[in-house]
């Protein structure tokens, strides 16, 4: 027996069949069994939480004090807002409800996320520049098709012409769902049966395959 | 009290006959009698490790932002069945893995598993776990960020993608295409499908991502339970056109009775 490796999968299935009993059924006792497990989970991940914030520090405290890369200094601001964080949730008890708390979070983290969010626009831009160019007959057809998405989007050709409307919604209806159905029906599968090949212990790539 | 809850018979009977397929296909995959196509993409990560090595620029694996509890937990396994297979490669090939992380349950699996991979090859003492399994930030953008900000300073060879990706996909995809790594990118988020197809050099779509874990391995009974998805597919497609057929002419018996 490799314990390494049969009780990770013992593990894996008795919990895996617990999820579809208390899916499937309304047995009582299954259902809160797999509440305990959920929460055990739960506190697990709570355990997992702390070490990571130990584990920052070591990697990053390393990195500040031996100053040999570049970008050290950007260690030294992730663990001064870490503290800075972890104290001001923590000193007024009222943790992330705190007003210092919120303004903290509003002022840095916010704008920085929000900012990262709206660059999506030039990263789509660039994409769709990168694939619309019409180097061939599959790309051409691309390209077509998205002129007439994006003239059916825009207020303003509908308004001249309102055929464009209905071309925008024919491509989105009956084409773009086909085929997004036929891609989540392959994908709904796929997900079921490395389920099964997961319970049955035959997906072990999660577990290293040495 | 019913035993079955009401809505999930038929999902439960579709799920045992699943089950007793995949049974089926494990075995006819052990006499050797299932044959499966080529995926190029992952194909594909020797080629890209093999660059990654020629170059003497690292390999980037980034699995994404999926757990182990959430909805996407069947494509965290995919995502860390790849990882184990890179991470095997690039052992034996001598390229530098950086596998940045966003979750805290799925960290520990990832980590136990590039090292075993790297002890394997009798090349543990190469791998530096803090430098190249960095645990970044379990919040999107600010792991979008720092995994930007990692490609641009060391400027990988390869990037390989593969798990549940939201938002980050075109970020990361875009980044990479830009400092020229080779690309392999796959996800079963539908919407992030569209931005991998756009700009990386190799893509798995949806349910190629759930056979990668077995058609990596090359072993003949986890090639063969792949077998059953195609098996349930095609059952999928058929139900779907017998039920458009017959709810043309106003019989709905099989959307009717897909929801007892």
């Amino acid at each position: 027996m490799d314990v390494k490796r049969d009780i990770p999968l013992a593990i894996t299935f008795i919990v895996g069949m617990l999820a579809i009993g208390e899916y499937y059924t309304g047995i009582e006792a299954i259902t809160d069994t797999f509440t305990i497990v959920k929460n055990w989970g739960i506190v697990l991940q709570g355990f997992a939480l702390g070490l990571g914030a130990v584990n920052l520090f070591r990697v990053h405290g390393s990195r500040v004090s031996t100053r040999k890369r570049d970008d050290w200094m950007f260690s030294g601001w992730l663990l001064l807002m870490l503290v800075v964080f972890v104290f001001f949730g923590l000193s007024t008890g009222e943790y992330d409800q705190g007003a210092t708390y919120s303004w903290l979070y509003n002022a840095f983290y916010l704008p920085l996320g929000a900012t990262m969010y709206s660059s999506l626009a030039f990263y789509m831009a660039y994409g769709s520049y990168k694939i619309l160019r019409a180097r061939n007959f599959d790309a051409a057809l691309l390209f077509i098709t998205a002129v007439l998405v994006i003239m059916g989007n825009t207020p303003l050709f509908p308004t001249i012409y309102p055929g464009f409307f209905h071309m925008r919604e024919w491509i989105f209806g009956p084409i773009v769902s086909g085929a997004y159905r036929g891609i989540r029906i392959g994908i709904g599968m796929g997900a079921v049966v490395i389920g099964i090949r997961t319970l049955l212990g035959m997906e072990t790539g999660y577990l290293g395959r040495h | 009290m019913a035993i079955l809850t009401e809505g999930r018979i038929v999902p439960l009977i579709a799920l045992l006959l699943v089950w007793v397929a995949t049974y089926i296909s494990i075995n006819m995959g052990k006499e050797g009698k299932i044959k499966i196509r080529r995926i190029a993409g992952l194909d594909a990560i020797e080629e890209v490790i093999g660059r990654a090595v020629e170059t003497g620029r690292p390999v980037f694996d980034i699995i994404g932002m999926g757990q182990f509890t959430d909805a996407y937990a069947t494509q965290t396994i995919a995502a860390l069945s790849v990882l184990s297979h890179v991470a095997t490669l690039s052992a034996k090939l001598g390229a530098e893995l950086i596998a940045p992380q966003a979750r805290v349950d799925v960290m520990p699996v990832a980590i136990e598993l590039v090292k075993d991979a790297y002890r394997a090859e009798g090349k543990l003492d190469e791998l530096n776990v803090d430098e190249q399994l960095p645990y970044l930030s379990g919040t999107q953008f600010a792991w979008a960020s720092g995994i930007i900000g990692m490609a641009a300073r060391l400027k990988p060879a390869a990037n390989i993608m593969i798990g549940p990706f939201w938002a980050e996909s075109m970020m990361f995809a875009e980044t990479f295409d830009r400092i020229g790594s080779m690309q392999v990118g796959g996800t079963a988020r539908t919407y992030q499908i569209p931005f991998f197809a756009a700009l990386c050099d190799y893509v798995l779509i949806g349910e190629e991502i759930f056979a990668a874990g077995a058609y990596v391995s090359g072993d003949p009974q986890q090639i063969g339970s792949i077998a059953a998805q195609d098996w349930f597919k095609m059952g999928a497609i058929g139900l779907s056109l017998i039920g458009a057929l017959l709810s043309s002419v106003g019989v709905d018996i099989i959307a009717e009775m897909l929801s007892w």
